[in-house]
Parts: structure tokens; sequence; C-alpha cells
């Protein structure tokens, strides 16, 4: 608790001091979930080559500027209350419990989104690499099930053992990117793009669509709040973790996407249907050599494993915070002894990840545009509407409870950060054909936005039910593992004071 | 087998987390932490040290209790007055501290003793059960009292609390019935004093953040 407030030196506050994260590994943390490859080589090609736009870099500029206002609010919130890593908990305390129970079940369904979108990725960049690589042609969909394996297996395992893996990955993707976008400006073909930064892309026709390719790139940031009780400095370490996250973000992505399609010559836009994923390593090939695109492939690879691991790991303890709370049923909010994992949350996950593979194999649907690419940015969309709420319910909050926070915290920001968002939430729903780069009015357009829509009424019905038949459920949503009275706390030992027979599971 | 004797709870509950055959902990280091924390706190609120009041420890008696573990962690507490919130205290303790000290009140005793395994990368000391007898004692009496559908005394019920809090139930009560979890669950309710209630409940709520935060 943030009640030990500097007093003289304290061996229980240096011990707990000992233990608490810094701005880096906030910074690492949600990095691990933003897998830089996957969205420099993945999404914005393909996005290139899907909706015919090329502004993305200053759609990123201007994702990071507003989710930065966003951020300034959203941080201020996370000290005040409890279960910081959910969107749901924001929103339940600013706005009401029943838009939170809704907000949750969205959130689910767009993490999950991100992370199956992740598979078909792998599978359908991996195909054609194993092919040169080992001569040998795989079907995308067994690829996409081998990764799928190991992320479930992973998914119940011990949750550090990932982490080393996913930093060690991360900080060679970074290189990489950085490495591969620098050669580019020493390409022959290069020639500095003024459309990818043209700030007039941010008003024209389709300026939704970038944004909601932006947005995807961002998606993790949000996760820097799980830790503002484990961090060494409550008022500092999270919010400076958050920003510099945004802006590392931002201008990597930036940067790397300029310098991609600066390099690609007259028409980017035909090179990246050709070409694919492969475009932002064919135009730094010249320079670097085959063995560079080798191990960028491969990072490649790894770079997806890491972002359905991370998406998994987010997916599965947002399924145990509201298993805990009695949102969803209590064995969601049951452990492994012996790992901590979150075990029935993750293999909930693994299962529809895999109804969702099968489906897409049987039906012979393409793994990269509409797997990869319209899975991911539908996953976009999701969070962004997420983030929508989550500042409304920022000033909500502050509006009920003034303290401890300046203006700025409170209001100023908030209200900024929640017009533009609107601004954007608004864009990206009205472009969502140019985005998914099918007709106006096609299937695709509709079913995204009706299915956030009926799984947030849903979520809106089932609080609702709670409220009438648990009252005790009801009343402990969005409060997390912390509140005060025994009885709320969930868990089995809590489930069984206030007489739940359904935690046997 | 009911007759076996009663240690103080941390050391029933470190038991408890070992694994009889192989004397492997059932937990993370970080959960064992947090239910051996919450244990020696519960000990002292037995010796009539400590009261729990509002999500606080209140000290109600500062003389040692006569036994090294808990005299140890009432005078930590007695250095460090102006911290009294319970989930700091379980946070800190937590953080070794605990562990350490039952781990050598148990070695004290003969029921534990330290084993060295030889790795690639050093040895790695580590504490595990003499007797794989006495590491299921408190699991085999909690379950056999309930089994009797008799009442388990205020350190059993605790303990078991503290099984359901940390996850172990999964290992330890996995063949109760339902008619033997509803006793169980209705003694909660009706013999633990709120206080340790209250206890239970914050190691419970502790343990959950901590895998919320990623260091289960």
């Amino acid at each position: 608790m943030s009640t030990t407030a500097s007093p003289p030196q304290s061996q229980l506050s240096n011990a707990l001091a000992r233990d608490r994260l810094g701005v880096a590994a906030v910074v690492f943390f949600v990095m691990s979930a933003a897998a830089p490859l996957t969205v420099v080589a993945g999404v914005v090609p393909t996005g290139l080559a899907v909706t015919g736009l090329t502004g993305i870099s200053i759609a990123f500029i201007a994702m990071a500027v507003v989710l930065a206002l966003f951020a300034v609010g959203y941080v201020a919130m996370s000290r005040h209350i409890a279960n910081a890593g959910a969107f749901y908990a924001y929103i339940s305390q600013g706005i009401g419990r029943p838009v939170g129970v809704g907000a949750a079940w969205l959130a689910l369904l767009a993490y999950n989104c991100f992370q199956i979108a992740a598979y078909g990725g792998f599978g359908a960049i991996a195909q054609p690499l194993f092919k040169d690589w080992f001569g040998v042609d795989i079907q995308w969909w067994v690829l996409a099930l081998v990764c799928w394996a190991i992320t479930a297996v992973l998914g119940v395992r011990d949750v550090a053992v990932n982490g080393k893996v996913l930093a060690t990955l991360l900080v060679a993707e970074i290189i990489l990117v950085v490495v591969f976008s620098f050669s580019d400006l020493f390409s022959s073909d290069f020639h500095a793009s003024s459309a990818a930064v043209d700030p007039g892309s941010l008003v024209g026709a389709g300026s939704g669509a970038l944004l909601a390719m932006a947005i995807t790139g961002f998606v993790g940031f949000e996760q820097s709040v799980v830790f503002s009780e484990e961090s060494r400095d409550p008022r500092r370490t999270v919010a400076r973790a958050t920003y510099i996250s945004i802006a590392l973000i931002a201008l990597l992505y930036g940067f790397a996407a300029w310098a991609m399609i600066s390099s690609a010559g007259d028409d980017v836009i035909g090179r990246a249907g050709n070409e694919g994923p492969d475009l932002f390593f064919n135009v730094a090939s010249d320079q670097l050599g085959t063995a560079a695109i080798h191990l960028g492939h491969a990072l490649f690879l790894t770079s997806l494993i890491a972002a359905m691991i991370s998406f998994h790991n987010i997916i599965s303890r947002y399924t145990f915070s509201l298993g805990r709370e009695g949102v969803l049923p209590r064995a969601f909010g049951r452990t492994v002894p012996g790992t901590g994992a979150p075990k029935n949350g993750s293999l909930a996950q693994s299962a529809l990840g895999l109804i969702v593979l099968v489906l897409f194999a049987v039906m012979g649907w393409d793994p990269l545009v509409q797997m990869f690419f319209w899975g991911g940015s539908a996953g976009g969309i999701g969070v962004l509407l997420l983030i929508t709420v989550t500042s409304i319910a920022v000033i909500g909050y502050f509006a009920k409870n003034p303290t401890g926070e300046d203006f700025w915290h409170r209001i100023g920001a908030p209200v900024v950060g929640t017009i533009l968002l609107l601004v954007m939430s608004y864009l990206a729903l009205s472009n969502i054909a140019t985005l998914f780069g099918v007709e106006p009015g096609s299937t695709p357009t509709w079913v995204v936005p009706l299915a956030y829509a009926l799984i947030t009424l849903a979520g809106v019905l089932w609080a609702l039910v709670l409220r009438s038949s648990r009252p005790d459920v009801y009343s402990g949503i969005g409060l997390g593992a912390r509140s005060a009275t025994a009885a709320s706390t969930g868990g089995g030992f809590a489930a069984a004071l206030r007489g739940d027979q359904e935690s046997n599971a | 087998m009911a007759s076996s004797p009663q240690l103080p709870l941390a050391d029933d509950l470190f038991l408890t987390a070992h694994d009889t055959v192989k004397g492997k902990s059932l937990l993370t280091p970080a959960t064992l932490g947090l239910g051996l924390a919450a244990a020696l706190i519960g000990e002292l609120v037995f010796w009539r040290r400590l009261d729990l009041v509002d999500g606080k420890l209140q000290l109600i008696d500062d003389r040692p209790t006569g036994d090294p573990a808990t005299t140890a962690v009432l005078d930590q507490l007695l250095r460090e007055g102006h911290h009294r919130a319970i989930r700091d205290w379980i946070s800190f303790l937590a953080t070794g501290i605990a562990t350490d000290l039952v781990e050598r009140r148990l070695s004290r005793a003969g029921l534990l003793i330290r084993q060295e395994k030889r790795g690639l990368l050093g040895s790695k000391v580590s504490f595990v059960p003499a007797d794989s007898m006495v590491a299921g004692w408190p699991a085999t009496r909690i379950r056999t009292f309930i089994g009797r559908g008799e009442l388990l005394d205020v350190p059993d019920l605790v303990l078991a609390g503290l099984i359901l809090g940390t996850g172990l139930d999964q290992h330890v009560f996995l063949t109760l019935d339902a008619r033997g979890r509803g006793q169980l669950f209705d003694q909660f309710r009706r013999r633990l004093p709120a206080m340790l209630q209250d206890l239970v409940a914050h190691t419970e709520a502790a343990v959950g953040d901590a895998v919320m935060a990623r260091r289960a």
C-alpha cells in the first residue's frame, strides 16, 4: 500500500523497495507485448497493400500524442484504485459496474483478436520461409498449430521463464529494426517520402483506417499500470515508463515505416501487395546481404511468437481477475500452485484459439489478410474503443473523487484526450471498409462493430443479473483482490466465507 | 493418525506445502513466502501479542514469546512502529524472511534437513522434510477431522484457510467431497474469529495480486 510515506530508514521500506520495479523494467515489459517486428514488417506492409494508404508514420505520431494525453489521467487514476491492470476496473469505478463488465468482455474479445491474429501471421509468413530454408512445404495452419501448442504449454507453465526469453528477443528485434531502417537510408532507391509523414492524411479519406492500424502498434502500453503498486516510486515510475514506452514505440515504428516507404521506389503500394511482409526485408537487402535477411526473418517469426505469448498471458490474467471477482466462473480465478500461472484462463484462451485456427483451415480463409491483418486491426479498434470509454471513466472518477491530483491530471488532459479519442473512434469505425480493403457495406464491415456491440451488451446484461441475484459479487466488481472486507477479495477462501459452492472447481 | 502432534501454524503450513515424496515445494517461492508470513502473524495472534483491526496490526503485548521465530517477527514489529498495514507486513515477511525463520525452526526440531544440490551453476541449498510421514501429518490430520465430521481447532482452521488461499487445496483437498467442503466452509464462517478471517483473506488477496503482477 502506498501509505508507507517516507519515515526514517526502515528495514521494511527498504526490503519492499528492493523488490520493486524501476522505469526500465516496466518499459521492457510493455514493449514485449508491442512486438516491434510484427508491427513494422507485418502490420505496416500488409496495411499498405490492403488500404492503399501511405500516411502511416504520421498516424503513429498522432496516435502517440493522443495516447500520451490519455495516459496522464489514466496513470493518475491507477494510483487511486486497485486492480489497475484492467480497463474494466477504471470503467466500473468511473462510469458504473454494468458498463465495466461490458468493457471487460469487450476487452477479452479484442485481446483475443490480437492473440489469434498472430497465429495466422506466423503461419502465413513461416510457410514460404520454411520452403526456402528447409525445402519443405508445410500448410500454414500446421505451422500455426505448432505455435498454438507452444503457447498453450507455456501458458500453464512458469511465467518467469517466458519473461526472460521475451526480453532477449525484444532487444534483438529492436536492434534489428533500427539497423534495417538505417540501412534503408543508404539504399539507391532512397527518396525521402513526404507521403508517410503528410499531416493531411490525418484529415483525408481513410484517416480512420490509418489510425486503426497505428493503434495496433501501441496495444500493450496500457499494461504499464499493472505495476503501479510494484514500482519504486508510485507517483513517478509508472508515469515515466508509460510516456517513454509510447514515445519509443512512435519513434521506432514511425521511423521504420518512413524509411521503408522512402526506399521502396515509386510504387510502394504495388510492391507491398506483391511482396507482402517481405517488403521490409527486401528494401534493406542490397545493403545488408542475405545473412541479415535470414536473421531478420527468423526474428520476425520469434516476434510473432512473443506477441502471441504476451497476449496469451494478458488474456489469462484478465480472465483470472474476472474469475476472482466472480464476474466469470470462479474456476477462472485458480492458478497452478507450483507456478502461479492462471491455469483455467490460459486453457480457455487456448481452446478458443484452436477453434478459430481450425475454422480458418477448414474454410480455407486467408491467414495473412483475413486472420492476421483483419484480426489485428479489429483488435486495434476494440482497444481504441476501450481506451475511449476508459478516458471518459477517468473524468467521471475524478469528478467524484477530486482529491490528490491537480487540475491537469484530473480534468485538463482527460477532457482533451477524450474528445480526440471520440473523434478517432468515430473515424476508425466509419473507415472499416477502407481498413479491411473491402466494399463498403460488405460483411466484415458490420460484423466487427456488431460483435463488439453484442458482447458489450451481453456484459452489461450480465452485470444487471449479478446486481439482482448476487449483490455481494456485484458490489465487488472492479475492486480487485484488495477490498477491505474479507468476504469480497475473490479466491477460494473468500468464496468459502460467502458460502459459494461453485468454488469446488 | 489424528493424534499426530500439532506443530506451530507456520511449520504445519511449510510441511503441507512440500511434496511428501520428493520434498519439493508445491508452491512458488513467492506464494510460499506469503503463506508463511501470514502464518507467523497468525501465531502472534494466538500468542495474544497482536490484533488485526481494519487491515492494521495492533501490538497488544510486547513480551517475547519464547519461540525464536515469532519473537524475531515481534522484534521487527517493535522496531518499525510506524508501519502497521497488514498487507505491507505480509509482503515484507514474504521477501524470504518468513521462509527463512520457519526453515530454521523446523531444522532445529529435526523435521527438516538441509540439502545441497550441485548443479551446473554452483550448488543450491534447500530444506526438505526429514521424513515424508511427518510432512504429510498436517494435511492428513485436517482431512481426517473433516472426514469424521469433527470440529477443527482454530489454528487448524487458519491452516485450512491458508491452504485454500495459497491454492494448495488443489493438492491437499483433492479428495474432499462436497459434504466435507461444505462442513469446512461452514466452520470458517462460524468458528473462525473475524480477525483471522481477515488475515487469511488478505493473504489470499496478496497471492492474487502477485499473479496479476507476474510475481507469483
